[in-house]
């Protein structure tokens, strides 16, 4: 495996990885830009509305029909949260040209779909085609009104959305129904153009396809061509100064099981004490042998799921635990007496070494998924430094428990959320 | 070892059945740095009525065992908990019960054979109190009310009630509170001793591994069991009939969701004819609501689907459906749009181009399997366990031609086998 990095305009990169370990190529575009209020839900739309239809392929079944030619190639979009930026994310995979039953060559096809799609969309009289905008409206507000429907992922956005009030990682991904009146195709559209010539561009290329022949690949995108050079606008990674009272929300639903999140802040700045509140986290509620699951599982019989994790580019953990609703007090208790045994130091020298075993265990399985190395690489491209997985892992090893000793005592509850009947 | 060959993938099986009657499946992948084991006994949540092949006593046994017995194997005598143990190691360790088998797993980069060694030992040696057993409850019952709370999940189960009368897959796989209230140490033994004789087991290897030296480590740490006969499994009769067309709950969520399924009662012997099947049911289900297709298009556009439906075909010997589920504001309308789509094809045949195209693309559906170590190792035990060899998908894809497959929708798409569950908004 090898990874290469070029910028090939200003605030446009190409990232390779070359690697031999798939049976696919797949090919990644994200647009990285700031999260507010302001365009939180336009960029949800966007993302929405250019999978409609691009002017080459103008509608969804074309674009379908395309890519089942061509061996059912993937096209896929989300539009996701890292740090305070908003990530509308890009994917096409597709079977790689050995493994085709004939010959055929798919790379350039496939960049040329995609790139078609993010940048050259479907216009008409200036604007995004109206009836794309309209349905595409309708769509997002019962997405935006799905977040309900699962019970486990409602209960951690909602712990999120009041630990971080009125700030950009606050914002709900998706946006807000209130929002959609207010946008058409042409105001969206100029919205569009503006995010397009402003944003972050990542490209990236992995899977058989060498680095030079990538490169290649990618210079010789028309539409890649035609982008401008820009300084990128985006968020760098910074901790929000949050308070450290400790607030309880309950919501009431219609549920039999309760859903406890504990949202935490780890307050310090050093970039090298992320690698301690891995740790930390792993030894918390990381794995089997984690405190949350010795003690509000397999002691106490409180719950199925008893975890912790943790959110490395807003430094926050997050611990979440399905429970009778009658054991929140119990298991308030128990998870808090597992906060207090970590702050006096009562763990073992095993229990670090169990946690750095688990984590350096998933970062070597890293290369193991495409989706999974491209994420690492975009993280490191966003942190601004660049740490090899070896780096690491490295880091990972030289954890000592006094470290982690230390910074637990700076890491506080900050929301305590309980969903209920 | 028995080898075979896929060249169209180029990935190669290698295959043995052990004198105590266990399968053991390697399949190389020299160039991952992932390892993957997975262990299976051919016992899930079906297998509730048997005869125990030694004392011929025949058992009935409580909804949710074969689940309870899962989570109850980690437990050892020196009180500690082998899915510590192999976390500890810095393994991935995991385990599940299907409707027709149990799995025990880990995944790993480092430490292979210790955590073999721990797999291994904890699989063969059970140990059930009273004590341990009572406490299991506990936990169960919460895994219990989380899929209580999951819409989906009470979808799946109306739909299996709609479709079947008595076969078991109507069971929840993890029973309810009051099924576990009544498990013991007893009834897991009785079980245990039935169902994890290496000769009802299946364990598939994956990673860079040589295939025979793997082998030899599995055969050194097989503890030697007694040979029993055949279990002989008790299920009621086949039923030719759906139970009822139609199952709707309310639940709190923003938009319906619904599962529409066709029971399939046309039983297929052969194997590889199960596949072909498989085959032309997954281009025909695609073809129907698919991506690219027409219905698709449409309900699409009206705002009464917002993503392509999930499209599944679960078989075993003793059940076989097809589920087509997503997310509607109006579900009516999307059992009526395949209703008509289905009666069309029937009558005109499919459109040649519709179905090369499709075909196309399960074809690469099938080869993208083949990317993790952990999806092809359940892939080939899921398979297995039902008789099937998972190359035959990519061996037998040429020979499904579509006049075979316009004979596949006339003989599993019929109306009178159609159901709708439903879970409506509050």
């Amino acid at each position: 495996m090898s990874y290469k990095k070029k910028e090939i305009k200003q605030g446009i990169n190409i990232h390779n990885i070359t690697t031999n370990k798939f049976k696919t190529n797949l090919y990644a575009i994200f647009l990285t830009t700031p999260l507010n209020r302001e365009n939180v839900t336009k960029n949800a739309l966007i993302s929405a509305v250019l999978r409609r239809g691009s002017q080459e392929l103008q509608s969804q079944d074309k674009i379908s029909k395309k890519l089942e030619e061509m061996y059912g190639a993937v096209f896929d979009c989300g539009i996701e949260k890292t740090g305070d930026n908003h990530v509308l994310k890009f994917y096409l995979e597709a079977i790689s040209e050995e493994f085709l039953p004939e010959k055929e060559e798919l790379a350039k096809k496939c960049l040329e779909i995609l790139t078609g799609i993010i940048f050259n969309p479907l216009i008409e009289n200036n604007g995004f085609k109206e009836e794309y905008i309209e349905s595409e409206k309708n769509n997002l507000k019962q997405i935006i009104n799905s977040k309900i429907d699962n019970k486990r992922t409602y209960s951690i956005e909602r712990c999120i959305e009041e630990m971080f009030k009125n700030r950009p990682y606050g914002l709900y991904r998706y946006g807000y129904i209130e929002d959609l009146d207010k946008i058409t195709p042409e105001n969206l559209y100029e919205y569009y153009k503006k995010l397009i010539s402003e944003c972050k561009i990542d490209i990236f290329v992995s899977g058989t396809i060498d680095e030079e022949k990538a490169i290649k690949l990618v210079e010789e995108n028309s539409t890649i061509q035609n982008l401008n050079a820009r300084k990128p606008i985006f968020a760098e990674n910074k901790e929000d100064e949050l308070d450290g009272k400790e607030k309880i929300v309950e919501e009431h639903m219609q549920v039999s099981q309760g859903n406890l999140v504990i949202g935490m802040n780890v307050n310090s700045k050093e970039q090298e004490d992320k690698y301690v509140a891995s740790i930390y986290n792993a030894i918390l509620g990381g794995g089997a042998n984690s405190k949350l699951f010795q003690n509000v599982r397999e002691k106490e019989s409180l719950a199925y799921t008893a975890v912790s994790t943790y959110r490395r580019q807003k430094n926050a953990i997050f611990i979440r635990c399905g429970i009778e609703i009658g054991n929140f007090q119990k298991a308030l208790e128990t998870i808090k007496k597992q906060l207090e045994d970590i702050k006096n130091g009562d763990f073992t020298d095993e229990d670090i070494n169990n946690s750095k075993k688990l984590i350096v265990e998933s970062i070597r399985g890293i290369s193991s998924e495409q989706d999974t190395e491209i994420t690492y690489y975009y993280g490191q491209e966003l942190s601004g430094e660049f740490t090899t997985l070896e780096e690491y892992m490295r880091k990972i090893e030289k954890v000592s428990k006094e470290e982690v000793e230390k910074l637990a005592k700076e890491i506080n509850i900050n929301t305590i959320y309980f969903l209920r009947d | 070892m028995k080898i075979i060959e896929s060249s169209k993938i180029k990935e190669k099986e290698y295959i043995e059945k052990l004198d105590n009657g266990m399968t053991v499946i390697v399949i190389p992948k020299p160039n991952l740095d992932k390892k993957y084991i997975i262990w299976g006994t051919h016992f899930g949540s079906i297998d509730n009525r048997f005869i125990m092949p030694k004392t011929g006593e025949e058992v009935f046994i409580p909804d949710g065992v074969a689940h309870f017995l899962e989570h109850k194997m980690f437990e050892q005598p020196d009180g500690t908990n082998s899915l510590d143990t192999l976390m500890a190691l810095g393994l991935d360790a995991n385990a599940y019960t299907t409707n027709d088998h149990t799995a025990y797993l880990f995944e790993c980069t480092n430490n292979f054979y210790k955590g073999l060694d721990e797999l291994m030992d904890y699989v063969q040696h059970p140990y059930f109190t009273d004590e341990n057993v009572e406490k299991e409850k506990g936990i169960i019952g919460q895994e219990i009310k989380m899929y209580d709370d999951e819409p989906s999940w009470r979808m799946y189960m109306n739909a299996m009630d709609c479709m079947y009368k008595k076969n078991p897959i109507k069971i929840d796989i993890a029973g309810s509170i009051e099924s576990i209230s009544k498990i013991t140490p007893d009834v897991l033994y009785k079980c245990y001793n039935t169902f994890y004789n290496p000769s009802n087991m299946i364990m598939v290897v994956c990673g860079n591994f040589k295939p025979e030296q793997i082998l030899e480590e599995i055969k050194k740490r097989l503890v030697k069991k007694e040979e029993q006969g055949e279990i002989k499994r008790i299920y009621p009769e086949k039923e030719t009939e759906i139970n009822m067309p139609y199952k709707e709950v309310e639940m709190e969520v923003s938009t319906p969701i619904f599962a529409i399924g066709y029971k399939d009662i046309e039983g297929a012997e052969d194997k590889k004819e199960i596949v072909r099947k498989h085959i032309a049911i997954e281009i025909l289900m695609n073809m129907i609501i698919g991506k690219s297709s027409k219905a698709y298009k449409e309900l699409y556009e009206a705002g009464d689907l917002l993503s392509t439906p999930d499209l599944d075909y679960e078989f075993s010997d003793e059940y076989a459906h097809i589920l087509i589920s997503g997310q509607s504001k109006n579900p009516d309308k999307i059992q009526e749009k395949i209703e008509e789509v289905v009666d069309k094809y029937k009558k005109e045949g499919l459109e040649e181009d519709h179905f090369n195209r499709i075909k196309k693309k399960i074809y690469g559906d099938y080869v993208v399997e083949y990317n993790s170590v952990g999806e092809i190792a359940r892939m080939f035990l899921a398979d297995k366990m039902k008789g099937i060899n998972s190359f035959d998908y990519i061996e037998e894809y040429n020979t499904v031609t579509k006049d075979y497959t316009e004979e596949v929708l006339k003989n599993v798409f019929k109306k009178e086998n159609m159901v709708m569950s439903v879970v409506k908004c509050k």
